[in-house]
């Protein structure tokens, strides 16, 4: 505790010192930054230090919608339909940025080269659409990475019985093949289950295009036009159905998203489980987590051609129709500093800056927590595979089209390629539409 | 010459006009011109952008959306008539309580006041097929390895949602009959009990006739409910697995506001609107012939 209350101490002494260094004192007496933000408990250790920055400039911020980032992009659509857009900043998400033309600066007309330069190369190219860098990236950089649990991995028996019937030794899985060998071996639903997967909206569409990477295709080519339903891309929502089809995950995983898989693996009944950085601490707390204790992470597995990476990173954005872009620009570098970066990211989240990478790995090796140093040491690996979603406003529409193809094969309503071919084709209707082609 | 005046009726009104002008007419209008549209939210020069029947060939050649429409019927029909027997069911047995009647009627009133979306979380995690209490009670009275995908099996998500439903809205069924038996005259049933009529005809030949305009205006209101049913659904399946439960409302919704697809949103709206009118036009027709039955006009 005493520890930690020093380290934030001093992280608020450099924070309002490089402040002072970047602004001068009261530069924005009575300014008001009217503000919408990504709300939620892991978010606001970040706002906490919004006064500091109000103190040292003499502007004010009045946070005027805080809201989930679903939530928060409906609102930013309708404000853009009824032409009320003269809020100043609004959290964004790599993801997002694409939809909302015209509404937000072009940062790299405000913020200096050399301030671009530290963030890492990744994070600033999946924050800039069009050529127009759209925002600058926080502390929240999300690649998924591959949690499990330790005891399938300690018991003689079962890895003699493993290589019985697959014919090698049992160990952490590498490649996405052996993780459906495991997960179907250490099923036995409805009291324990191999794996599970996000199965509906964004989260399997996500999901299943890492995977189209992973096995060497991709979502769509240069002109835009789907390329999903490629060999790659049928082998990749295979793995989905063959885990689906041998109850290796649990039937309801067609309707979970985030929540209920970090409440399935949490719950102990899970084997194997790609997830998010944010869900680090939690699996292994004995308050929240039955499997705390027996949490291992590794590197992600990887198909027939390279590791999955589908990434995606939250950041901040300022308005077009802000009156005091200067201030805003301010308040955005200096949430997204390397003070900043560093006071969110020992919260657990992963870091958009190279310099707070490169401390953070260094103080978890250092440090006595062997759980905290496993994990940080898999994203750090894990983040050299990472790659965002294609950079166009139709992602989100694409993946509702796509989301109920990849459930009708799984449920084995279609086949995979019939599936897949059905939601190329709609795809393909949307982006002539668009104007791709 | 004499100033032309307004007349006073129309001046009267004149408030009236305007309010519903401004909250119903004009947003009708503009959603209806913008059904003529490309319109995305995102791009709102592209409410400019006339496309004529565009966004209507598109939804009637589109097999999804009829296939939400078909859905939707089918989830309308058969959620009014359980909600009637139910409804229709419970009014009689809490007609025949003597004491603690008020009670009684106060708590059938309670599921009507859960917002729709609390209703749908509070069934979501009762059908949940891992943690969920439905399979979870199935699993203690002995069958250890089932676990059923209440939410996921087509049949079985539309039951689910249709025992969401049916919960939260019998009760209005059950309420306006129960007012429809206390309208009823007296003299009628004990002339037929005099008359030596088994308490089988007396309720098909003088209670159901005299409950049939109440059971219709409550199948008129609850049928504008269900054809918009969309809370419930959203919560407990978002429209899916692969669309087996996707109904007109969370069809629409995802495209206008989650593709921002307002245009074509609206259209949607505008061709569902016939599903409305219809059950709402034949729904009056009942009415009026029920009414007429009893002998009363209009």
């Amino acid at each position: 505790m005493k520890k930690s209350r020093i380290i934030s101490t001093l992280l608020s002494t450099v924070a309002v010192v490089a402040m002072f260094e970047s602004v001068q004192a009261g530069e924005f007496d009575g300014v008001t930054i009217e503000a919408k933000l990504i709300g939620g408990d892991q978010y606001e250790g970040l706002y906490a230090r919004i006064s500091e920055w109000e103190t040292a400039t003499g502007a004010t911020v009045d946070i005027i919608s805080k809201k989930s980032h679903f939530e928060i992009d409906r609102e930013i659509k309708s404000d853009m339909a009824a032409g009320t857009t003269s809020w100043c900043i609004g959290s964004n998400h790599s993801s997002f940025a694409p939809q909302y033309e015209g509404l937000y600066v072009d940062l790299n007309d405000y913020v200096s080269g050399d301030t671009v330069a530290e963030f890492v190369g990744g994070n600033i190219n999946a924050s800039t659409v069009g050529g127009e860098l759209l925002m600058l990236p926080r502390a929240q950089f999300d690649v998924s990475v591959l949690y499990y649990l330790k005891s399938n991995y300690t018991d003689e028996a079962k890895a003699a019985e493993f290589k019985a019937e697959y014919g090698y030794d049992l160990a952490v899985p590498d490649t996405w093949a052996q993780f459906k060998d495991q997960a179907i071996f250490f099923a036995d639903p409805p009291n324990f289950y191999g794996s599970q997967y996000a199965g509906k909206d964004e989260a399997i569409v996500g999901r299943f295009y890492e995977m189209v990477v992973a096995e060497g295709g991709n979502y769509l080519d240069d002109n835009k036009s789907p390329i999903f339903n490629s060999d790659a891309g049928q082998r990749a929502l295979q793995w989905f159905v063959d885990l689906y089809e041998a109850k290796a995950v649990p039937a309801g995983t067609l309707s979970y998203v985030w929540d209920d898989l970090g409440a399935g693996f949490a719950s102990g009944t899970v084997a194997l489980n790609l997830d998010w950085p944010g869900w680090a601490g939690y699996f292994n707390d004995p308050e929240s987590s039955k499997a705390a204790g027996n949490v291992g992470v590794a590197v992600q597995p990887m198909g027939s051609a390279t590791r999955t990476g589908w990434s995606g990173h939250h950041g901040f954005s300022v308005t077009n129709d802000c009156d005091n872009k200067e201030a805003a620009v301010s308040l955005v570098e200096f949430l997204t500093s390397e003070e900043s970066q560093l006071a969110e990211s020992a919260g657990g989240s992963l870091p958009t800056r190279s310099a707070v990478w490169d401390a953070n790995v260094a103080a978890a090796a250092a440090g006595d927590d062997a759980f905290r140093a496993e994990s940080l040491a898999a994203f750090a690996e894990g983040a050299k595979f990472a790659f965002a979603v294609p950079p166009i406003p139709e992602w989100g529409e694409t993946t509702n089209i796509v989301f109920p193809e990849l459930q009708a094969a799984i449920l084995g309503d279609k086949t995979v390629k019939e599936a897949l071919d059905d939601a190329a084709e709609a795809v393909d209707e949307l982006m002539r539409e668009s104007g791709y082609y | 010459m004499t100033r032309r005046r307004l007349p006073e009726w129309f001046l009267l009104l004149l408030p009236a006009i305007i309010v519903i002008a401004a909250v119903v007419l004009i947003p009708l209008i503009f959603s209806f011109y913008s059904s003529f549209t490309p319109y995305k939210l995102t791009r709102p020069s592209t409410l400019w952008k006339w496309v004529g029947t565009y966004n209507y060939e598109k939804i009637l050649s589109d097999v999804k959306f009829w296939a939400a429409f078909g859905r939707t019927i089918l989830f309308l029909t058969i959620a009014l008539n359980l909600e009637l027997m139910l409804g229709l069911g419970i009014a009689l047995l809490v007609n025949k309580v003597t004491w603690g009647q008020r009670g009684i009627r106060t708590m059938l009133m309670f599921p009507m006041m859960f917002s729709p979306i609390l209703v749908g979380f509070q069934f979501k995690f009762i059908f949940n097929d891992n943690i969920g209490l439905v399979n979870n009670i199935i699993q203690s009275v002995g069958f250890a390895d089932v676990a059923l995908p209440w939410l996921v099996d087509g049949k079985l998500a539309m039951f689910s949602i249709l025992f969401a439903e049916i919960w939260m809205s019998t009760s209005v069924f059950a309420i306006l009959i129960l007012a429809g038996l206390f309208a009823i005259p007296r003299d009628p049933l004990e002339a037929a009990k005099v008359d030596g009529c088994t308490p089988w005809q007396s309720f098909r030949h003088i209670t159901l006739p005299f409950l049939m305009p109440f059971i219709f205006i409550a199948m008129t209101i609850r049928s504008l409910d269900v054809a918009r049913a969309y809370d419930i659904v959203q919560i407990m399946t978002g429209g899916g697995p692969a669309r087996r439960t996707e109904l007109l409302w969370t069809l629409m919704s995802r495209t206008g506001y989650v593709d921002a697809r307002m245009g074509l949103a609206n259209a949607m709206g505008y061709v569902s609107i016939l599903l409305s009118i219809l059950f709402t036009i034949y729904f009056f027709h009942k009415l009026s012939a029920a009414r007429a039955e009893l002998g009363m006009t209009g």
